[in-house]
């Protein structure tokens, strides 16, 4: 019974011995794990900052075994297992291949959620704003820098189109300003000749 | 106890309204003859956005004779004088014209210079409340738009000198587009210097004939509109070239006596264009590309109205 016990509740009992829930007595100490104290003792000091020194974990001893077993590249493989080779040749290669191609996928990807997203806001913001702000008092008669610049044709075309327009609405709101100012008079001219058909 | 005290309120102020006999049409029609019938100096500014717009505005009578003068004072500038029946507009890069008729057309419509009543079949006239405006004590009118196509108008006018003191386009949603705002008004005896001097100039011969101008045709049913906002009439329609790029365009000129809107169509300009809209203040621009030509709507009406009467345009069968 004790033994069994004691294994299953390994970690209970280092536990409890050191939140001094239980004595440090033989039976006890039998089931004590030094490291798993000291560990402890390391983590509670820390909670409590008083390791002035920062916990030190020595994995080089660690590093070093996995290091020798490493199987060591650009060495030649030996002669003597031609089928080895050229299996291990298959798996470096493929994976060779794999690894770019996954990049470009995960760049891709990314970029397309940026496209997307930036896709999504622009429509929104629309909707949300107002209409585009027109400017009051078109500018009239103004001399825009003429200039050789190398420019492709087809982008000055649409920019002269784009400035074809605000120059057509700059022209309208003037034409209905003007007009809008004779309403008042052919207002009263259509009531007069109204009244005069009356009569 | 809340609600007692606001029905007591309601009641009250019902009553108030009721034996004060204060009518908003009846207003209105103070503030026009106000407007018409006194010597005044006044400041004030046009709010549309973010753009602001200072005028002043002189008005008075001289022997007789009812003179006015309203000036932009910023910018290029602009410069009205009514002398009775005679107004000339001075504008920069054209001649002065002048146009036969009893009102500026500028900031504040007509309108409410004359027969206001007959604004009654569009808009319902609605008492506001009193409030402060430019240092005096003020009455809000409202005129509300008997549809949901067109802004709603409102007026704050002086209790004590009847004259108008605020303005503003106000959307359906009680949003403020654009308003107009006294910063100063001084009301004098005597008229002011400037409009005394008026009396001694010259000005141009009004334009002979309203309708039919030089480059003008009259146009017989080339275009069918097949939507307009109740209460629009049709004042105006013609072929003429545009004075900022000469451009040709069958125009229609529409009112509701409050309002005006402009329906041009023209050859479309080439390239892909999608139909947009624009708009300043109430002030709404809105071009339609139907393939064959193009519709542009122009006025102080919804942007959803704008589209409607520009998408209704359609040749004559």
């Amino acid at each position: 019974m004790t033994q069994s016990n004691f294994n299953v509740k390994d970690g209970q009992v280092t536990s409890s011995i050191f939140d001094a829930e239980q004595a440090l007595d033989n039976a006890s100490q039998a089931q004590f794990d030094a490291d798993k104290f000291a560990r402890y003792a390391l983590i509670g000091d820390a909670m409590r900052s008083q390791q002035n020194q920062a916990p030190c974990i020595d994995i080089t001893a660690r590093m070093a075994d996995a290091l020798a077993d490493e199987v060591t590249y650009g060495e030649q493989a030996p002669q003597q297992e031609p089928q080895k080779v050229r299996q291990e040749d298959n798996v470096v290669a493929l994976s060779n291949w794999r690894k770019p191609l996954a990049q470009v996928a995960i760049a891709a990807s990314v970029s397309l959620v940026a496209v997307l997203g930036v896709s999504n806001y622009a429509p929104q913001e629309q909707a949300n704003g107002d209409f585009p702000v027109l400017q009051s008092t078109p500018v009239t008669g103004s001399v825009s820098p003429v200039s050789l610049s190398s420019e492709p044709a087809l982008e000055s075309a649409e920019k002269g189109l784009r400035e074809l327009q605000q120059q057509r609405i700059g022209a309208l709101v003037l034409e209905h300003q003007r007009q809008s100012r004779m309403a008042h008079a052919l207002t009263q001219q259509a009531q007069e000749e109204q009244e005069e058909q009356k009569k | 106890m809340k609600w007692l005290a606001l029905l007591l309120g309601v009641g009250l102020s019902a009553q108030v309204v009721a034996s004060d006999i204060i009518n908003a049409k009846q207003l209105l029609t103070d503030m026009s003859s106000a407007i018409q019938e006194r010597n005044f100096d006044a400041s004030f500014v046009v709010v549309k956005g973010k753009g602001m717009e200072p005028y002043r505005w002189l008005h008075g009578k001289v022997d007789d004779s009812e003179l006015e003068i309203l000036s932009r004072q910023n910018g290029a500038g602009l410069e009205v004088v009514r002398v009775d029946n005679k107004v000339t507009y001075f504008e920069p890069q054209t001649q002065p014209y002048s146009i036969e008729t009893d009102a500026i057309a500028g900031p504040i419509p007509e309108i409410l210079f004359g027969e206001i009543g007959n604004l009654s079949n569009s808009y319902d006239f609605v008492l506001g409340g009193k409030e402060r405006i430019a240092d005096r004590a003020a009455q809000l009118v409202r005129l509300v738009s008997k549809d949901e196509h067109k802004y709603n108008y409102w007026l704050w006018i002086d209790i004590q000198s009847a004259l108008l003191l605020k303005a503003a386009y106000v959307t359906q949603q009680g949003e403020v587009l654009e308003q107009l705002q006294l910063t100063h008004i001084s009301v004098t005896e005597q008229p002011a210097q400037p409009l005394i001097e008026l009396s001694s100039k010259d000005f141009p011969m009004p334009l002979a004939s309203l309708a039919e101008t030089e480059n003008t045709q009259k146009l017989q049913n080339n275009w069918r509109i097949g939507w307009l906002p109740e209460g629009f009439k049709l004042l105006k329609s013609d072929r003429h070239k545009l004075d900022l790029n000469n451009e040709l365009a069958d125009y229609f000129l529409f009112s509701d006596g409050l309002v005006e809107f402009s329906v041009f169509v023209q050859r479309p300009l080439s390239g892909q264009r999608a139909s947009g809209a624009l708009s300043s203040g109430a002030t709404t621009v809105y071009v339609h590309n139907s393939g064959a030509f193009d519709v542009s709507v122009v006025g102080k009406i919804p942007t959803m109205t704008a589209k409607a009467i520009a998408e209704s345009v359609t040749r004559p069968l």
